[in-house]
């Protein structure tokens, strides 16, 4: 109580005072939770008529709505009950039919806690409503039981009759009473009231874990989709360039072997072409050697690869990186790429004169942002090298934001998490 | 004879147009697509098209639809295509409706300057002209219990050599034995498979690659 440099009286008026207030929030707490008692009455009232109307054949229809409303009274005791720190996140869409409502979960959980608030949670608000009345009632009593009729004069709870000034002063007691009951016993009603909220509507043990899953199954298949996707972009790059240079080559050499005998002149003008196309073989096997995972990246280090990476691009490219220490090599493979193919759009459709790549590491995170100076108005549609990137960077738990104003300036924020 | 190539990798469609005409062959036309493929096909009217399985739009088969049409539109067009991976099921497939006039190759053997030019005319001449790869690749899948197990060695290479089109004077050039030898054999292979002899070269391939094909199912 934090006596120790304070009186004994100061410390029993701040623990008079505490109290006090935990009484008067008990009674605040204990009236709202008797709005939402009321509106789970009629909730539960509309159930039951939709019950009943389908146990006859016609409530069918009406099942989608009674269901909407059940959870919004459940909702809105949900929000009730959120506290900073321990929100009950809302229920989501409700089940669209009876079947769908079977089986839900939620639903299953509402049910008793709406028959629980509409009984029980109702009697505690109106007991909230109430005792504060009786205070001043019984307390003020001695000041005007006499306007009361001859043999009406009487306590809150009905008796005893009143009939002279000391029977008054026992009813002021009785109001001394009932604020003795409002100040150590509401806070015990008030929880009492919360308890079927709080077990019953919170999100079940491990709910966030299923939507977890959910969400990881999901970039899970995005991931391996943009893995496949990336094979097929090698296969491609390895069967229709590099293959065909080979070909192409062993295609010059036996035309230049057919032709030495007949045309020694037109036999070296062959070979010549013949290694020109295995020199463009070779360049594009670094191609897509770099393509698939770049030497200095694994080499060196992200900055000196998003550095060479910057040097090849035709727009000026500012690279200011400052990441100490290193992130998962598949981390920092997604971060040159998620650079590579911003800087790709960039030379080939922002029109922009300048770039910035922003490379930060924040905690945990990897921050990179790339800005160019063109016209904007970069979609994700445009070119399906970005959407790539997005699946990459969610397999990752990472975002990617875009932003691109017609107009510019274009932005491609990435955040990912190290893995370090 | 008059070629027409459809390649859409510029490189390999000039080094085969220079091989061709080198060699004194009429190439009349050099396309990308198959769209300017077919167009050229109805200008020059080949005999031959030399045809690539992968190009734009798709890179898939666009070679292969494109060279189906081209037939279709001049019945007795000689269609040799290149392709730069062969597969089995694919060759099959290609002569389900036989092998006359038909090629199926692997772009590499156009370096094999000699080869190439006699599959081509083979193909021209109303031959078929097999891959190796894809013979081999049918004798890898068929199961050893099989009748062709009967088979002595020098008859498997006859065997091979007759699945990839070749007639009995190249068959004999390339095992270095007699035109009677290599007849010998034949009637034996066809006998030991339980097949119809056939003189013609084209229905002969169908016949051997179409057992081999089902040998190789059946295992």
């Amino acid at each position: 109580m934090g006596a120790e440099n304070t009186g004994p009286d100061t410390a029993r008026r701040r623990d008079v005072s505490a109290r006090v207030r935990a009484g008067l929030d008990a009674l605040e707490r204990l009236v709202g939770g008797l709005g939402t008692a009321v509106l789970a009455l009629v909730a539960l009232v509309l159930l039951l008529f939709t019950a009943a109307a389908c146990l006859v054949g016609v409530g069918l229809p009406a099942v989608p709505y009674a269901l909407r409303v059940l959870r919004l009274v459940a909702d809105r005791e949900r929000h009730r009950l959120s506290r900073p720190g321990a929100e009950l996140p809302g229920g989501g869409p409700p089940p669209g039919s009876l079947r769908a409502a079977a089986t839900d979960r939620g639903v299953r959980r509402e049910l008793p806690w709406l028959v629980t608030h509409a009984t029980l949670g109702l009697f505690l608000g109106l007991l909230g409503l109430v005792l504060p009345i009786n205070v001043l009632r019984d307390g003020s009593f001695p000041l005007w039981w006499r306007l009361l009729p001859e043999g009406e004069a009487t306590a809150s709870i009905g008796f005893p009759v009143v009939r002279d000034t000391v029977g008054a002063l026992g009813v002021s007691l009785l109001g001394v009473g009932w604020l003795v009951l409002v100040l150590f016993a509401t806070p015990a009603l008030a929880r009492l009231q919360e308890v079927p909220g709080r077990r019953l509507l919170a999100p079940e043990p491990g709910g966030d874990l299923v939507l977890r899953v959910a969400e990881l199954t999901a970039t899970r298949a995005a991931a391996l989709d943009a893995h496949v996707t990336e094979l097929r972009r090698i296969e491609r790059a390895l069967h229709d360039g590099t293959q065909n240079r080979i070909v192409g080559v062993s295609v010059l050499l036996g035309a230049a072997r057919r032709a030495v005998a007949r045309d020694p002149a037109g036999a070296d003008a062959i070979l010549e072409r013949a290694q020109s196309a295995a020199e463009e073989a070779l360049a594009e096997l670094r191609a897509v050697v770099r393509s698939i995972l770049p030497p200095v990246l694994t080499d060196r280090s992200l900055p000196d690869a998003l550095a060479s990476l910057a040097a090849t691009c035709p727009v000026p490219v500012r690279v200011d990186a400052d990441v100490p220490g290193r992130c998962a090599a598949s981390v920092e493979a997604t971060a040159y790429f998620v650079v590579a193919e911003a800087l790709t759009n960039i030379a080939r459709h922002s029109g922009a004169r300048r770039a910035t790549v922003l490379v930060r590491r924040a905690g945990d995170r990897l921050l990179l942002t790339v800005t160019d100076d063109g016209h904007g108005g970069a979609g994700e549609r445009l070119g399906s090298g970005l959407l790539g990137i997005r699946r990459r960077t969610e397999a990752h738990d990472g975002t990617l934001t875009l932003t691109s104003p017609p107009g510019g300036p274009t932005t491609v924020e990435v955040s990912l998490p190290c893995g370090s | 004879m008059r070629i027409v190539i459809a390649e859409d990798d510029a490189l390999l469609r000039e080094g085969l147009a220079l091989l061709l005409r080198a060699e004194s062959l009429d190439v009349v036309a050099t396309t990308e697509d198959a769209a300017t493929f077919l167009a050229a096909v109805d200008k020059y009217e080949p005999d031959v098209a030399i045809v690539d399985v992968r190009m734009p739009p798709t890179h898939t088969d666009e070679g292969i639809v494109a060279a189906v049409e081209a037939r279709r539109r001049r019945p007795g067009l000689a269609v040799l295509v290149l392709s730069a991976y062969v597969e089995q099921a694919f060759a099959t497939d290609l002569l389900a409706q036989g092998g006359a006039r038909l090629g199926y190759l692997l772009k590499e053997r156009v370096g094999r300057v000699e080869e190439f030019l006699s599959a081509l005319h083979r193909v021209a001449c109303g031959g078929t002209a097999i891959d190796p790869d894809v013979v081999a690749q049918l004798l890898a899948r068929t199961r050893p219990d099989t009748r062709l197990e009967r088979l002595s060695p020098r008859e498997r290479d006859v065997l091979a050599l007759m699945a990839e089109g070749l007639g009995n004077t190249a068959i004999a050039q390339r095992l270095f034995v007699t035109d009677g030898a290599v007849h010998k054999h034949i009637r034996s292979i066809f006998a030991k498979l339980d097949l119809a002899p056939t003189d013609r070269t084209d229905r002969r391939v169908a016949a051997v690659l179409h057992y081999l094909d089902d040998t190789a199912r059946r295992s």
